[in-house]
């Protein structure tokens, strides 16, 4: 038995502790926001935020988050209670196809928290998501007028 | 899940939609094929809507606008709302987005009609699925098509923006019935339909049954320009909030009680068979699975947890038959291609005296280029859910086509068309992948054969999904092309002949012809069936050809010893799209010959496709890193537009699409088989190496152009041309890798 706290709820769970802890949200929990793109940490659409900080669900054992904190974008804001990240999603108009901005925001968000006003050189580093759908040019400036709204 | 009654009634209640076809050519075909039958049926439900095919006014004001394309980014939901909102003289708050039913009702002959003009002889699709015995011709056409960049330019700009401005001539004509008063006496706007001089009111909602009963006139015409409220407007997508807080449904995403899930090793070899699984009962050993599946050309786990069918299938031992395929490499391929071009060839045009014209030449130039086989690798795997409800067989997943994608379930299952019902799902990325045909007669939708396949072994719902790696290495590749070139210069550096020589599966004379005004060319072809399965890529053949063709033109301008861009200009009528896009995006990028003092210098290219001209301009360096590109500006003709923002990000996202292309892109093949397998050896671009992308979008009279594409075809010439100012040109792509 593995336990976390998922959401700010504590969560007790029957699985094998090497499986990913994406296929613990999506398929276990049917927490189906968090995206599968890749199975080896490159691509970034399965970011949650463990204690905060971004990972990369799909190469992180479940076991990896026991007693952990974990955060999926579910709980990151709501159209009624939206982040600053969402609200500077939706008015720079930023997704396109929308598969990876769930994981682009979580990995944003977490950018944000620890980092109030990035340059671009950091989020060039902090950011390695990849857009198939190429909305970098948004992904940026959505990122400094959440930094703005955060400030 | 399922076609709800409601929608069923719409799809057989249209007048509109017929009345829209456009006279001639296919459309005519399809109309006459269809929606006569449709037409017929009448106009009204028995809850007292106006519908028509495209359109549902209800009594709750409340207008409803059925989509026929299924969403993979581009944002024409909205565009399209944005014409139909228009035409109605309604308020965007009134307007509902649906996804159209998977019916033929909402086949687009007319989307496919400018598809094919544009883009492919019809013969050679006429070929592909007479072989496969799918369909008639007309039924070929009657896809419910996503790709091409149609949906604006083709179901809005010619159908839905006939059907509203028919629909609110109804209304209104209504309106004048219950107000007893003269049509030219009301005042239609923001879905209120008036009569000034008593000052009485009806909303849509209040006529909406009683226009539905009057028959819908021909002649009605749309609005004029000056009166538009949303077209040219940057309304917000309406899919946007959902993806924010991550409410969409992708295919991956469906959800069916009771589902079990499949993982797929497909034999790496092209066109090899399994022979046997030597470790079935290991595998049937592990935790939660359920089953093993051995198909043809694959074997399959199905589990009670995706990740455990992946690991367990991953864990699978088997044989493959040996087969001549293994002998093929990107090698030998491209040996096969360049003994193709020195072979045969087809003849696209010849104008002029081409061979005169080099042996009375100043200065001759030959240039080989060449493009590896790119995958898709859209963010989304591949994935389809199937199951058996009320003696149907159900599929759940994103596909562009997704009547088509009906149609070939059905032939995998052996069941009638009419027992298979699509549950089409919003795509995370589409990019050419998941149509349903391609150029060679290859069938994309493999992934959607192994679900049904395995499904169908199973009395559960079953979802399968391929690893990123089954993805990447059993995708429909852009085709690798060797092309070669030679040009003639006359004694004052102005060109004069102008030939190209390349291999290619289907040929588009179109995208293969250069702008400029040359007087003597040629254009030839060479093509012979090579084993690696091709299909369509974001902008098709003008991805490769814009590369090869807005590279030679620079090298001639080289040669010549001009400024690239003015050598063009020089060779393009002045009012041309060419001409126009390229002087506004000199003008963005304060255009230069010389390399700055960071290093930095600038190339350009210019490239009409899918009805739109885009010229772009790329500030490049190479540093210790490699080749960097700083920034990308982009001036696009595409006639009227109806939503610049969503417009303008199709543009930067194509740019960035192709960049990853063109600095790393390629799918090599050893042994007959893909070796690259994940984004680590298929990487892309992110933030880290994504320029700055500037797009001005052209005031212009000409034909509604598509967006999707068009941003990709300049990219990889305006990046080598700008490297080529500083080192030796690359003629080969990619850059890096």
């Amino acid at each position: 038995m593995i336990s976390l706290t998922l959401n700010n709820e504590l969560i007790t769970l029957d699985v094998e502790p090497e499986m990913p802890l994406l296929w613990v949200l999506r398929e276990e929990l049917g927490l189906r926001g968090t995206k599968f793109g890749c199975g080896i940490g490159m691509c970034g659409a399965c970011t949650v935020h463990m204690n905060g900080q971004p990972v990369r669900s799909c190469s992180l054992p479940v076991s990896g988050a026991e007693g952990q904190r974990v955060t999926t974008i579910e709980a990151l804001g709501s159209p009624e209670a939206p982040h600053p990240v969402q609200t500077a999603w939706i008015n720079k108009q930023v997704p396109q196809c929308g598969y990876c901005q769930s994981g682009m925001q979580m990995a944003v968000a977490s950018l944000l928290a620890s980092n109030a006003s990035p340059t671009d050189k950091q989020i060039d580093a902090a950011i390695t998501n990849i857009c198939r759908c190429g909305t970098y040019d948004r992904i940026r400036e959505a990122i400094h007028q959440a930094a703005k709204d955060l400030a | 899940m399922g076609i709800t009654r409601r929608l069923f009634l719409i799809s057989g209640v249209t007048l509109g939609g017929g009345l829209a076809i456009a006279a001639g050519g296919i459309g005519t075909y399809v109309g006459i094929h269809d929606r006569l039958q449709h037409q017929r049926t009448g106009a009204v439900d028995d809850e007292g809507y106006l519908v028509n095919l495209w359109i549902r006014i209800a009594p709750d004001d409340t207008i409803t606008v059925l989509i026929p394309h299924t969403d993979m980014g581009q944002g024409s939901p909205t565009g399209l709302a944005q014409i139909v909102a228009d035409e109605l003289d309604a308020r965007w708050d009134q307007i509902r987005i649906e996804l159209a039913p998977v019916d033929t009702a909402y086949a687009n002959g007319k989307p496919l009609e400018g598809y094919v003009t544009e883009m492919l002889p019809v013969p050679g699709w006429a070929d592909a699925f007479a072989e496969k015995a799918f369909f008639r011709i007309a039924d070929m056409m009657n896809m419910q098509m996503t790709g091409g960049s149609t949906a604006i330019r083709f179901t809005g700009w010619d159908n839905m923006r006939q059907a509203a401005a028919v629909a609110r001539d109804m209304l209104v004509r209504a309106a004048a019935q219950k107000l007893s008063v003269e049509v030219a006496n009301l005042v239609c706007s923001e879905g209120v339909i008036s009569d000034p001089a008593s000052g009485r009111l009806l909303t849509f909602g209040n006529v909406s049954a009683a226009a539905a009963a009057l028959s819908p006139k021909k002649d009605v015409l749309p609005k004029k320009p000056d009166a538009y409220n949303f077209i040219g407007t940057s309304m917000p997508r309406e899919d946007i909030p959902r993806k924010v807080f991550a409410q969409e449904t992708y295919g991956i995403d469906a959800d069916v009680a009771d589902m079990q899930y499949a993982a797929v090793s497909r034999v790496p070899v092209f066109g090899a068979l399994l022979d046997s699984v030597s470790n079935e009962r290991d595998i049937r050993a592990r935790r939660g699975v359920t089953d093993v599946v051995a198909l043809d050309r694959a074997v399959a786990v199905v589990a009670d947890n995706p990740w455990r069918a992946e690991q367990a299938v991953r864990a699978i031992q088997f044989s493959v038959r040996a087969h001549a395929n293994q002998q093929v490499s990107s090698a030998s391929l491209e040996q096969e291609q360049r003994d193709a071009l020195a072979g045969k060839l087809d003849n696209g045009f010849d104008i002029g005296d081409v061979d005169t014209a080099f042996s009375n030449a100043a200065t001759t130039i030959e240039a080989e280029y060449f493009v590896p086989y790119l995958a898709h690798a859209a963010m989304e795997p591949l994935n389809a859910t199937v199951w058996r409800q009320d003696d149907k067989l159900h599929v759940a997943c994103g596909v562009q086509n997704p009547l088509m994608a009906r149609a070939h379930v059905a032939q995998v299952a052996d069941l009638p068309i009419e027992e298979v019902v699509m549950h089409a799902h919003a795509m995370g990325g589409g990019f050419g992948r998941r149509v349903s045909f391609s150029m060679t007669g290859d069938v994309p939708l493999n992934w959607l054969s192994d679900a049904v396949q395995i499904a169908l072994t199973r009395d559960v719902p079953v979802k399968t999904t391929w690893s990123r790696e089954q993805d990447m290495q059993h995708d429909m590749y852009r085709p690798m092309v060797l092309a070669q070139f030679k040009g003639a210069l006359d004694s004052r550096g102005i060109p004069v002949a102008w030939q190209s020589k390349s291999f290619i599966n289907e040929a588009n004379v179109r995208a293969v012809q250069s702008p400029y005004s040359i007087e003597h060319q040629r254009v030839d072809f060479a093509g012979t069936h090579q084993i690696v399965p091709t299909g369509f890529w974001r902008a098709v053949e003008h991805s490769q050809h814009g590369f090869f063709k807005e590279s030679f033109i620079d090298e001639l301008a080289q040669a010549a010893g001009r400024d690239p861009l003015q050598f063009r200009l020089s060779l393009l009528g002045q009012d041309s799209a060419e001409a126009r896009t390229l002087k506004k995006v000199a003008e963005m990028a304060g255009w230069r010959t010389e390399v700055d003092r960071r290093g930095r210098s600038m190339g350009c290219a210019v490239v009409h496709s899918f009805g739109s001209t885009v010229a772009q301009i790329s500030e490049v360096s190479r540093g210790a890193n490699g080749v960097r590109v700083h920034r990308v500006w982009c001036a696009v003709d595409s006639g009227r537009v109806i939503n610049p923002q969503a417009a303008t990000a199709q543009v930067q996202g194509a740019v960035h699409f192709a960049l990853s292309a063109v600095l790393y892109g390629k799918c090599d093949i050893h042994a007959g088989a893909v070796k690259q397998s994940n984004y680590h050896d298929y990487r892309m671009v992110t933030l880290r190496d994504a320029p700055r992308v500037e797009v001005a979008l052209l005031k212009s009279d000409n034909p509604i152009g598509g967006f999707g594409e068009v941003g990709v075809p300049p990219l990889a010439a305006a990046v080598c041309n700008a490297l080529a100012v500083v080192e030796d040109r690359t003629r080969r792509l990619p850059l890096i890798g």
